[in-house]
């Protein structure tokens, strides 16, 4: 489903050039529930922004259900991310003004839905993370693992195809970040989606059917 | 729904009442209120221009002596005056008045009514009907009957006079009869002479026995409506040969328009320039504002895109944003033009009335400006990297 060929990432800092990724091939597989584990600063997280089209790498190819992807058009690529591509963060990214139905509409108001849609289907998938008592609770009413649900919620909305979740348990404690996988889980299985889960974490990689490891911009195992 | 979303935003940020969206909408007021002044006292204006020539017609013209380029101050000769339609077929009647220095008085308290002496020509010439009673006619000549405006009637009821006509009151040394009562007159006719309304009258003859000051300086013209010019000219002509060198000055309708739209001119340039220095700097206050929110949006700009935003998505969100800034310190300055308006027709004593097309065009102005200094801003954010932004 993914393809990465010897991708190149380097940032220019002042006048040195800064290479955090240095070389990386990888293949995601349809289906698949897979983790990136690796140390802070390994390059974790600029991977996940080159998977999720946040971020043009520097050299390599990237293709996407077999299409390469070119970059040069914003419409292409942010509709790709608003169809086929979820996101799911450590510091949940929720919008502070907005309720938890309002957030997790998002996706959806860049499609052109009519709005009763928009709160119908946004009610739906937070029934689907278990927070239908939170309707319409602002993000600061919530607690860390009740706005990571509605996060998810989010990323779910839009029926992607693939989540990309970047330390999706790293702000919250043991208990509430094994109810988090707990839910990657039961959506990979039930669901058949892609789910890609970056983490510093052996006991949440310990859980995911395959296991990357990056250090240093390299996959080393 | 995007926009609705984007609306709401933006007032809540208003609501929230930062002193720097406070000041930015100032500016946005006071240029949008000076626009929709000039505009409404533009429409003002050509409504009163209208007025005047449905009321009197544009072939009226008043003449008075020029007293600025000569010596003497005697008034006209009536009979020159008199004389001037023989004279010219361009001109076709004349009427000559007098208004007296004395006035009324009424049990030691003053009410301000003054006397006019006329002929039978002006009250056709000034549209002049009557109420109550029956008008003044030439033979009316030398005879101690008045009669009186509408104002003046209701001044006297006031006083707790009965049954005006027919009764006798002292003006000056000598006692009138009234024998009629006018018809309301609109204010501000422009050629007519002001004070009709709360004035009595009586025929000119009468004054010019009666007054202590008779001197005729102005009089009134019905003149051939063609060529009000040529009108002017012989006029000129006719009381430097008749008079002896007389000079005068003839205003004709069009002039007094002319007027009108010169008085208009210069307070709308005064007010387009406020206008335009407002809006600038109101507008460069909503870019301040504008490029503040984003600064402070990063992280919200990273998350949209990350959700699948589009550039001109983004871009769309700010100007919008910005647009109903500019709607809320537009809407304020309608009011306000719509007010500075009231005023100026009210000391003009013109006729008000709200202009439609002000307030469109103001609606336009605060469109227009929102979407120039807004965009930016806008585009600024639309171009942010979503990855970057998403890091802080
Ligand atoms: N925009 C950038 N400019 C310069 N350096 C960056 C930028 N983004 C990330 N980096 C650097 O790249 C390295 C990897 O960052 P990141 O991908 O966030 O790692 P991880 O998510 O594994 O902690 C870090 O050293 C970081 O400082
Ligand atoms: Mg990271």
């Amino acid at each position: 489903m993914l393809h990465l060929i010897d991708i190149r990432k380097s940032y220019q800092v002042g006048p040195t050039a800064v290479d955090v990724l240095k070389g990386i091939s990888l293949t995601v597989e349809k289906g698949e529930l897979l983790s990136i584990i690796g140390p802070s600063g390994s390059g974790k997280s600029t991977l996940m922004n080159i998977l999720g089209l946040l971020e043009q790498p520097s050299a390599g190819t990237y293709s996407v259900e077999e299409t390469r992807i070119t970059y040069d058009d914003d419409r292409t690529l942010s509709s790709l991310r608003n169809k086929m591509i979820g996101f799911v963060f450590q510091q949940y990214n929720l919008l502070p003004r907005l309720t938890a139905v309002d957030n997790v509409g998002l996706p959806l108001i860049y499609r052109g839905i009519s709005e009763k849609e928009i709160s119908e289907r946004s009610m739906e998938y937070i029934k689907k993370v278990e927070m239908q008592e939170r309707f319409h609770h602002k993000p600061t009413e919530l607690s860390g693992g009740q706005q990571q649900r509605i996060a998810i919620a989010r990323a779910l909305v839009g029926n992607p195809s693939l989540i990309l979740a970047d330390e999706p348990t790293g702000a919250l404690d043991t208990h509430t970040g094994q109810e988090i996988m707990n839910l990657f889980r039961r959506l990979n299985e039930e669901e058949g989606i892609t789910i890609v889960v970056i983490t510093h974490d052996p006991k949440i990689a310990a859980q995911c059917r395959r296991k990357v490891e990056l250090r240093d911009g390299i996959i080393t195992g | 729904m995007i926009i609705k979303a984007n609306v709401k935003e933006a007032l809540k940020s208003l609501i929230t009442a930062k002193q720097r969206t406070i000041l930015a909408l100032i500016g946005i007021v006071i240029g949008i209120g000076s626009v929709i002044g000039m505009v409404s006292i533009g429409t003002i204006v050509q409504n009163e221009a209208l007025k005047q020539f449905r009321d009197m017609g544009i072939d009226i013209v008043s003449i008075t002596k020029d007293y600025e380029r000569q010596g003497s101050d005697e008034g006209f000769n009536i009979d020159h005056i008199y004389g001037l339609p023989g004279y010219s077929s361009l001109i076709k009647k004349v009427a000559p008045y007098i208004v007296s220095s004395t006035q009324y008085s009424y049990m030691g308290q003053d009410l301000y009514i003054e006397l006019m002496g006329v002929d039978e020509s002006f009250f056709d010439l000034n549209k002049l009907y009557i109420r109550e009673g029956r008008l003044l006619s030439d033979l009316d000549r030398n005879r101690f009957f008045c009669v009186i405006g509408a104002e003046a009637a209701s001044i006297l009821r006031k006083a707790g006079i009965k049954d005006i006509l027919g009764r006798q009151f002292l003006f000056g040394e000598r006692i009138y009869t009234v024998v009629g009562i006018l018809k309301s007159l609109p204010e501000g006719g422009g050629m007519r002479p002001s004070g009709i309304n709360r004035g009595a009258i009586t025929h000119i003859t009468t004054a010019m026995r009666a007054f202590t000051t008779n001197d005729i300086t102005t009089f009134m013209a019905r003149v051939d409506t063609q060529d009000s010019k040529a009108a002017k000219a012989v006029i000129e002509n006719y009381f430097s040969k008749k008079a002896g060198g007389l000079r005068v000055r003839v205003r004709t309708a069009e002039e007094l328009i002319a007027q009108m739209q010169k008085q208009m001119q210069l307070f709308t340039l005064l007010l387009g320039a406020i206008g335009s220095i407002a809006l600038i700097v109101g507008g460069i206050g909503v870019m301040n504002v504008m490029l503040i929110s984003v600064t402070e949006r990063r992280k919200e700009i990273g998350i949209r895109r990350a959700l699948g935003a589009q550039r001109t998505d983004i871009e769309a969100q700010f100007i919008i944003e910005s647009v109903t800034l500019c709607f809320v310190g537009g809407i304020i300055g309608i009011i306000l033009g719509i007010i500075i308006s009231y005023v100026f027709s009210h000391f003009s004593k013109w006729d008000f009335l709200i202009s439609q097309s002000a307030i469109i065009l103001g609606f336009c102005v605060a469109t227009a400006v929102g979407v120039f200094f807004g965009y930016y801003p806008a585009r600024s954010a639309s171009r942010l990297d979503p990855a970057a932004a998403l890091r802080e």
